[in-house]
């Protein structure tokens, strides 16, 4: 059998014929991969690609139902972490698993058998041979994302990792930080580690890496040198095979906004996480507000939410000064929130459907005794209204898929009957249909005269849905575009810092 | 600089000792003689070990609230062999065995049944008291030698009694083990963070089974020390010490969600809560006011550390944001960050 | 038919099939057991921990534990008596006023659960030192020395046990039935209800969603400690004695009876029901046992062995190296018939 299975000379790590599956949802369904030495590897792909999951494999955290594994083409056996470091893989996760009260060094250091005198004296090396200015006595808990990064990719070079494993690495990183990143891993690749680098940001990728995959539904639809390939073509590697890119010019048609009051405005906000915005939302309309995660989209959102103290500035709904009340004094308001990060903050897992589509209305629904009739006909209404698939009222919510989650979160938010509706990643990790029907949801929404704020770092998803848009980058709004100015390009350009004529950022 | 040491728990608790008996010699200059305060820590050795030994298991995250039970069906044991007139190296072992069996119980049901440790131990709890009816049929274990019960009263100097002495160098050994020494110093690990660990390869259910074993044992030498000090057993010895060594660890800067604190601290914690009665006998109240103090202090202590916690937690993230957003566009150096 | 399928596998159906099991054996070894009046009798001692684990269930619902109510069933009951006794109020009046104590030494700890983010463990850890410390402290104040308790009540307050419904049906078993029915209506059927499960599942998620999480996560603390001074009440009005080291114990059963009674101790599920009928479940195997020759002092071995056995049920299928070796099993045979 395994004579039939040819690997290139110089990989370094090479996979073959990988399938995973949980429960009935196919994850993986065969992926080949080889890494060459000294090289970066890009790998991009939209949520629920399978990409965690390859690299969950290959670290040793799972175990792949099919398929095998080389090391310098020789058959490896990784059933665990252990295994996996002792092969030189290691894995810097996207948020750094570190010991918060320890210090850098013992966080370094731990799990090493040998003697602590000798480790010290390498890790010491290491450092200087880095040219890293590194307190080593600090406690864990008091350094930034981008030094626990750090620390983690010691632990790793510590190891004699030669492959390293940087899982969005940039995700949550100021520019400053993410330059500082970016020389890291040039010195790395010097030095002849391997490197899969695994991103969403498409500019990144020429940036850094040598190679580039693309994965999408659980196998790898795109491999090759990066310089073979422009952005447009990364850009349609990533959409699925037939999806019909719209023209934009096409359906231009700007919305008639004279005469209307705007349902939702923010004047000169300032918050923790962003400063001085400004925006307004129209019922019928839906404003589109692009940005990378952590350019301050949701902390903008959180903010007005009342989740978070306002500086200055004034938040209005239907003209009603509302800054600074609480989350149900908002949602009393005529505002409510679909949550970025669903399972923080979003569903109650061990809930059922309908529980979870009144939690947020159930002093609406009556005074004291919970409403079980009003309950089964709203959540009924939703049900059908958003073709959720449930087996019943009854059912779980952690047991339904991602996309009828989300639309359980939207039913719920519009049960408080909002004006304004602010969605914040609506799609984020749900499958193409559910996708669909969420786009369709929304559409309806608009139709029904809400003002709604899309929040999205998915530019094609901005581009598909908003009347008008804007762009946020390290805390403030930075562009507005009208309807027929909004493209991919522009929006990616600047949310990315990169404005016609100033170039402002890294 | 105020703030490092600070950070120290166990310096802030001991300065808490000194700061206690400052004020109680204040108030009754009687109590600051060399004798009283010898007496003070010699009384806490029980304590001392036991707390030590829970102190492994809080620092891994979990609790143990069947050192208790633990203690007193060692103690029934030991000193039943003992009165019997068995060798006494056979009562002591005797003791540690029942321990560690009780301990590896634990640590059984915590890592492979995947029990919550406060579920299991106090299950255990229940159990091992009844256990000591069972053994005991309910007579206290009396006439313990005069030999034996002496053997708590050697000092060294006339003023450390021996068995605390070995109290401190059993603290220290456990001290060098969990910051000295690769596995020692897998138990922070584990319970400072566990996924965290688990990514690094080290045995998680190994450390917290060792952790549970070990206390048992320590809790079973707690019980031996108890017969010499006490001179005999009753069916409900050591009950309630398990709130009482939780209570001290807690005190000694140990926090129960795991990866903080030493022995050390535990030590120290164990020496104020041994000293608390004495010390109200030397202001003028009853000790029967010992147990409100002790809440009184448990839950200052623990709200003000978790309110110090929060707000650094807090201000860490609000400056984290206001990093990353630049104050005006125009303004490139509005950008820079410390990175 | 589905309807049916799931009241079968309700956690529910299994208990009431414990105690008509329990009804069955005990009644054929000793015909004792099924005399109404004698089981009642037996009962009546247990009465107090059976309503503590309505509420104390409602806290286990928000992801918290509570182990002070026993001290708050002590505080009460001797509150009760030197009200009474030595401060002359009417015994209805000190009643009440050892009520609003109980809910509000409740409250406190709630308080500093829900405020401040200290573990419920370690807050409950302190307020059972402090609520125990202050019951002392209240019983220095009567004249009464405290091994003697207080008693001789008079003969109304007493009633409150004394009197039997048709005869049979003692007053504290009828106040517990209501309790189940005030308890089952106001988690299962209202809103703050509905909110407690909320903040048991996702407590961020139910800021999201309006909810106060905070004052729902401390009033469950205020009913619990409300709970424990109707307990120490009813515990004072059927021994007919106030002493401040009643509910010394009680955790264990109280823990034993809302885990067995299907409520997850991380929180969000479980239900009145379930620990209704757990808490029965378990004092009715204590009077079996009790009846069958078993000292009361045994009695925690068969409780803990219930509790450990019950958990490690539901918690053993999360351990996923044991899953393994059961999956392994038909793995095998798949494989076995494929080949």
């Amino acid at each position: 059998m395994n004579e039939a299975i040819r690997l290139p000379r110089d990989a370094m790590l090479s996979v073959r014929g990988i399938t995973k599956a949980f429960g009935s949802n196919s994850v993986l369904k065969g992926v080949d991969l080889d890494i060459t030495r000294g090289s970066v590897v890009a790998l991009i792909g939209g949520n629920g690609a399978g990409k965690s999951t390859l690299m969950k494999i290959i670290m040793g955290i799972y175990q792949p139902d099919d398929g095998d594994i080389y090391l310098d083409g020789k058959l490896a056996k990784l059933g665990k972490p252990a295994a996996s470091l002792a092969a030189g893989i290691y894995l810097v996760p996207q948020e750094p698993m570190l010991f918060p009260n320890m210090t850098v060094e013992e966080n370094v250091l731990m799990g090493f058998k040998e003697n602590s005198s000798v480790l010290r004296k390498r890790l010491a090396g290491l450092i200087n041979h880095l040219g890293w200015n590194m307190d080593l006595g600090r406690r864990a808990a008091t350094l930034s994302i981008a030094e626990q990064q750090l620390v983690e990719l010691l632990r790793g070079l510590m190891r004699d990792a030669r492959l390293l494993i940087l899982d969005e690495p940039t995700s949550s990183l100021t520019f400053n930080e993410v330059k500082s990143l970016f020389k890291t891993v040039e010195d790395l690749k010097a030095k002849g580690i391997s490197i899969i680098y695994i991103t969403h940001r498409l500019t990144e990728v020429f940036q850094i890496a040598d190679q580039v995959l693309i994965m999408r539904d659980g196998v790898i639809t795109l491999n090759g040198p990066v310089t073979d390939f422009t952005r447009d073509m990364l850009v349609a590697g990533l959409l699925p095979p037939n999806a019909d890119v719209r023209d934009a010019a096409n359906a231009c048609v700007a919305q008639d906004l004279t005469g209307k009051d705007p349902l939702l405005v923010v004047e000169n906000l300032t918050g923790y996480g962003f400063n001085d915005v400004s925006l307004q939302v129209y019922p019928g309309e839906i404003l589109g507000l692009a940005g990378v995660v952590g350019a301050g989209r949701t902390e903008l959102a959180t903010t007005i939410f009342g989740r978070d103290v306002v500086k200055s500035g004034k938040v209005y709904i239907q003209g009603r000064d509302v800054t600074g009340l609480s989350t149900r004094a908002m949602l009393e308001a005529g505002l409510n929130y679909v949550a970025e990060d669903r399972f923080l903050n979003g569903i109650f897992r061990l809930s059922d459907v309908a529980a979870n589509t009144t939690a947020a209305n159930l002093n609406r629904m009556s005074r004291f005794f919970t409403n079980f009739k009003e309950e089964r006909k709203l959540t009924d209404q939703y049900i059908k209204a958003f073709r959720t698939k449930v087996t019943g009222q009854d059912q779980t919510i952690g047991s339904l898929s991602g996309g009828n989650q989300q639309k359980v979160i939207i039913a719920r938010s519009l049960s408080t009957m909002p004006k304004v509706l602010i969605l914040d990643e609506p799609t984020r990790g749900i499958d193409a249909a559910a996708r669909g029907d969420v786009y369709h949801i929304i559409a309806q929404l608009k139709e029904q005269g809400l003002a709604i704020l899309l929040i999205s770092s998915d530019m094609e998803e901005i581009v598909e849905l908003s009347d008008r848009a804007v762009t946020m980058y390290c805390g403030h709004i930075n562009q507005e575009f009208a309807k027929c100015d909004i493209s991919q390009d522009n929006l990616m350009a600047a949310a990315f810092g990169v404005i016609e004529g100033s170039a402002s950022g890294a | 600089m105020l703030k490092k040491l600070l950070h120290s728990r166990e310096i802030t608790a001991f300065a808490f000792i000194v700061l206690m008996f400052w004020g109680v010699g204040m108030i009754n200059p009687a109590f600051l003689s060399a004798t009283n305060i010898w007496l003070c820590f010699n009384s806490s050795v029980v304590f001392t070990v036991v707390a030590i030994g829970i102190a492994l298991v809080i620092i891994t995250g979990e609790i143990d609230v069947s050192v208790g039970a633990t203690l007193g069906m060692t103690a029934t044991i030991s000193g039943t062999m003992i009165r019997d007139g068995q060798p006494w190296h056979m009562a002591i072992i005797a003791a540690l065995v029942v321990g560690l069996l009780i301990g590896s119980v634990n640590g059984f049901g915590v890592t492979v049944l995947k029990i919550p440790s406060i579920i299991m131990t106090l299950g255990v709890n229940g159990i091992v008291r009844g256990l000591i009816y069972v053994y005991t049929n309910g007579k206290w274990v009396e006439n313990i030698s005069f030999d034996f019960k002496s053997l708590s009263q050697g000092r060294l100097f006339d003023a450390i009694t021996y068995f605390y002495l070995g109290a401190l160098v059993l603290m220290l050994l456990v001290h060098l083990f969990l910051t000295r020494t690769k596995r020692g110093k897998y138990f922070a690990a584990v319970g400072d963070n566990i996924g965290g660990a688990t990514l690094l390869g080290i045995p998680v259910d190994i450390t917290k089974f060792k952790a549970f074993a070990l206390c048992g044992i320590l809790a079973a030498v707690g019980g031996v020390l108890y017969v010499s000090r006490v001179g005999f057993v009753t069916p409900i010895a050591g009950n309630g010490y398990e709130m009482k060594v939780i209570a001290a660890c807690v005190l000694g800067g140990i926090s129960l969600s795991g990866g903080v604190g030493s022995v050390i601290g535990a030590s120290v914690g164990a020496a104020i809560m041994a000293s608390i009665s004495r010390v109200l006998v030397f202001v003028g109240l009853s000790s029967d006011y010992d147990n409100t103090i002790t809440g009184i202090l448990l839950i200052i202590i623990v709200v003000s550390d978790s309110l110090i916690r929060r707000r650094a937690v807090e201000k860490a993230r609000r400056e984290r944001l206001a990093a990353k957003t630049l104050h005006a566009i125009t303004d490139g150096k509005g950008a820079t960050h410390s990175a | 038919m589905r309807k049916l399928q799931k009241l079968v596998v309700r956690w529910e159906t299994f208990l009431v099939l414990v105690i008509v099991l329990e009804f069955v054996v005990f009644g054929t070894l000793s015909p004792k057991f099924l005399n109404l009046k004698r089981l009642f009798s037996g009962l009546n001692q247990f009465i107090p921990v059976c309503i503590i684990s309505l509420f104390v269930t409602y806290v286990m619902i928000t992801g918290g534990i509570d182990i002070q109510a026993g001290s708050i069933v002590g505080l009460t009951s001797i509150m009760v008596g030197v009200l009474w006794n030595d401060a002359g109020l009417n015994i209805f009046v000190a009643s009440i006023v050892a009520l609003i104590a109980g809910a509000l030494c409740g409250t406190l700890s709630g308080f500093f659960v829900a405020y401040t983010g200290v573990q419920p463990m370690v807050v409950t850890l302190g307020g059972s030192f402090l609520y125990s410390g202050l019951a002392l402290a209240v019983t220095n104040l009567s004249a009464k020395e405290a091994y003697q308790g207080i008693s001789d009540f008079p003969e109304a307050f007493r009633a409150l046990s004394k009197t039997e419904l048709f005869g049979v049906v003692p007053m504290q078993f009828v106040i517990f039935i209501a309790l189940v029915v005030i308890g089952y209506v106001l988690l299962h059927r209202t809103n703050y209800g509905r909110k407690i499960f909320l903040c048991g599942v996702n407590p961020n998620a139910a800021e999201f969603c309006g909810i106060n999480t905070r004052a729902v996560i401390m009033s469950t603390y205020t009913l619990s400690g409300l709970s424990a001074a109707i307990a120490g009440i009813l515990l004072t009005a059927y021994l007919g004695t106030a002493k401040a080291d009643m509910g010394a114990g009680y955790t264990l059963p109280i823990v034993t009876a809302v885990v067995l009674g299907g409520t997850s101790n991380l929180g969000g599920s479980g239900g009145i029901v379930g620990s209704a009928l757990a808490a029965l479940a378990v004092g009715l195997l204590r009077i079996g046992l009790s009846l069958n020759g078993l000292s009361t002092q045994y009695l925690d071995i068969p409780v803990g062995i219930l509790l450990v056995v019950t958990v490690s049920f539901r918690f053993a299928g999360t351990n996923p190296k044991l899953r393994k070796l059961f999956s392994r099993k038909k793995r095998q045979t798949v494989i076995s018939r494929a080949g």
